[in-house]
């Protein structure tokens, strides 16, 4: 839509009013109304999204492989308390991330850039172009298992992304595309189905509550572990994502309740989830993990068909197809955001691609460029794949400080600024995830090196 | 940190319209402009904010920290293609 100046034409000498803001005043409107007719359930339908959609999103292939694959190797003690605790550390950031875009109708990109310095702003889009492209590339991955799984191969995989990010982006209009990716989102309740099918034991699920027992293995799997799981519950993507769609979306303070219930109700789905993933994989222990070596050929659906039979084998594999292309439409959506933000042009799904032509270009040319990788012949993907996460986890810290930075910053936030709880508890969090990444990553490379033993 | 002022203020909204005689094009666009904040107008919001004075003390701290996980990434990355071999 071409920027008009209605306000101006009537002489109110209000702001210059764009096709962008008329998007976005309609879906305030519906907000509105729904506010003034006390409609509590119309109005967290039309205020949840940006929530759900980060902490289902970071349910993706990779994701949802690491807690499987734990699961196979470990059992259930240990991860399934561990999972939900992740979960709850991903709310308190992405709490964060709500608030600042409610409040400052900003990305993140762009405010760390604006009021921290240039060079601040491109080494978190540097980051983030670095991780959600090898991630990117890991959801493709996903999607091509998923597909082998039915005897499909990676051009299907390739086509079905790209043709959903070229199909959720094509309506010019953020609501348009948050409920397509949304109702595609709910899927991810798959991975339930397949532990429900796999007849786990209901009482060992519950009898796991208390940490134990704790994962055996050498200090560097340990922190393996640690560094993969966390990378599956939180990451620099998130961040950029929800603070981003929640300006886009057009929250403001008054839904910064909503906007908790959003968050809220995506990391308990998330956790659920994640859990039922991990089940479905405990159902492979008694085989050694078998199988789950060899997933880059389907090998774990595979297996688990021959250990649940074929429905728990088939949801598996339609879960990671959905899992990965969730995460395809949000991860690139975060890179556009970044782009958008970065170069300080029209960064919006309620732009048309004409004004924001980098915003899109941004949007799809990620996701294409992770695509032509999985098409090359002898490409590493099982190795991509599973290091996805812990690169995410290892360049996470500086996302994180910058994010309680922002939340802290009164002349930003005002009265929303961060409580002294919030900021313990997100100083621990920042410590927790740095330490255990940077942990992993000093000891991994100095038993490559060996300089110690392993 | 140092910080100034609040730079977004509680939800301050446009002036009303309903007493002006507005062109029947105009009507609608109005209409929509009172459903949002006006400092959430892509004019209001594509103005940078003010760069935060920060103190030594916390540019230290963020370049180390920038420093220190470009290294671990590093190891990382090292680590991951010598697997590969």
């Amino acid at each position: 839509m071409a920027a008009t100046d209605a306000s101006a034409a009537s002489g109110l000498g209000g702001p210059r009013l764009t096709g962008e803001d008329s998007a976005r005043s309609l879906d305030r409107s519906r907000v509105h109304d729904a506010r003034r007719q006390r409609r509590r359930w119309r109005l967290v339908w039309l205020l949840v999204g940006p929530g759900i959609l980060a902490m289902l999103g970071e349910n993706d292939g990779p994701s949802m492989i690491a807690y499987a694959s734990d699961g196979a190797q470990y059992g259930l003690g240990f991860f399934v308390p561990f999972i939900p605790l992740l979960f709850a550390m991903a709310f308190v950031c992405q709490e964060m991330c709500m608030r600042i875009g409610a409040v400052t109708h900003r990305g993140y990109g762009e405010l760390v850039l604006q009021r921290y310095g240039k060079a601040w702003g491109w080494f978190g889009a540097g980051d983030l172009t670095l991780t959600n492209l090898v991630t990117l590339v890991a959801e493709f991955v996903s999607i091509r298992v998923g597909l082998a799984y039915f005897h499909l191969g990676a051009g299907v995989a390739v086509g079905l992304g790209l043709a959903l990010v070229a199909f959720t982006i094509s309506g010019g209009r953020y609501w348009r595309w948050e409920r397509i990716v949304l109702g595609m989102a709910l899927f991810n309740g798959l991975f339930l189905l397949a532990a429900i099918l796999v007849k786990p034991d209901v009482g060992a699920i519950a009898g796991s509550l208390d940490f134990s027992p704790f994962p055996g293995g050498s200090f560097n799997t340990l922190l393996l572990l640690l560094a993969s799981t966390i990378g599956a519950t939180v990451t620099p993507w998130m961040i950029f994502f929800q603070q981003s769609a929640s300006a886009d979306k057009g929250m403001t303070p008054r839904d910064i309740n909503h906007g908790r219930y959003d968050t809220a109700i995506g990391a308990v789905l998330a956790a659920i989830f994640g859990i039922g993933a991990l089940v479905a994989g405990a159902a492979l222990l008694t085989h050694n993990g078998s199988g789950i070596e060899g997933f880059a050929g389907a090998g774990f659906p595979e297996a688990l068909r021959h250990v649940a039979g074929s429905a728990a084998g088939a949801v598996f594999a339609l879960g990671l197809i959905e899992a990965g292309a969730v995460a395809i439409l949000t991860i690139s959506a975060s890179t556009a955001y970044a782009a958008g933000e970065c170069v300080g042009v029209s960064h919006s799904f309620n732009s048309s691609p004409r004004s924001a032509a980098l915003f899109y270009a941004a949007n799809v040319g990620v996701a294409l460029l992770a695509a032509m990788v999985i098409l090359i012949p002898g490409a590493p993907l099982l190795s991509i794949a599973l290091n996805a996460n812990v690169l995410a986890t290892v360049l996470l810290p500086v996302s994180l400080v910058l994010m309680l930075m922002l939340a802290n910053d009164k002349g930003l936030m005002g009265r929303w600024a961060n409580r002294r709880s919030t900021n313990v508890i997100g100083v621990a969090v920042i410590a927790f995830v740095g330490l255990c990444g940077a942990a992993y990553g000093i000891d991994s490379f100095l038993q490559t090196t060996h300089i110690i033993g392993s | 940190m140092k910080s100034a002022a609040p730079l977004i203020k509680d939800a301050p909204k446009l002036p009303g319209v309903g007493e002006q005689a507005l062109p029947a094009d105009a009507v609608l666009d109005d209409e929509l402009i009172m459903d949002l904040e006006r400092d959430q107008f892509v004019d209001a919001t594509s103005q940078p904010v003010p760069r935060a004075a920060l103190s030594t003390s916390a540019l230290v701290g963020l370049w180390a920290l920038r420093v220190f996980v470009v290294l671990v990434s590093m190891m990382v990355i090292y680590t991951f293609f010598d697997k590969l071999h």
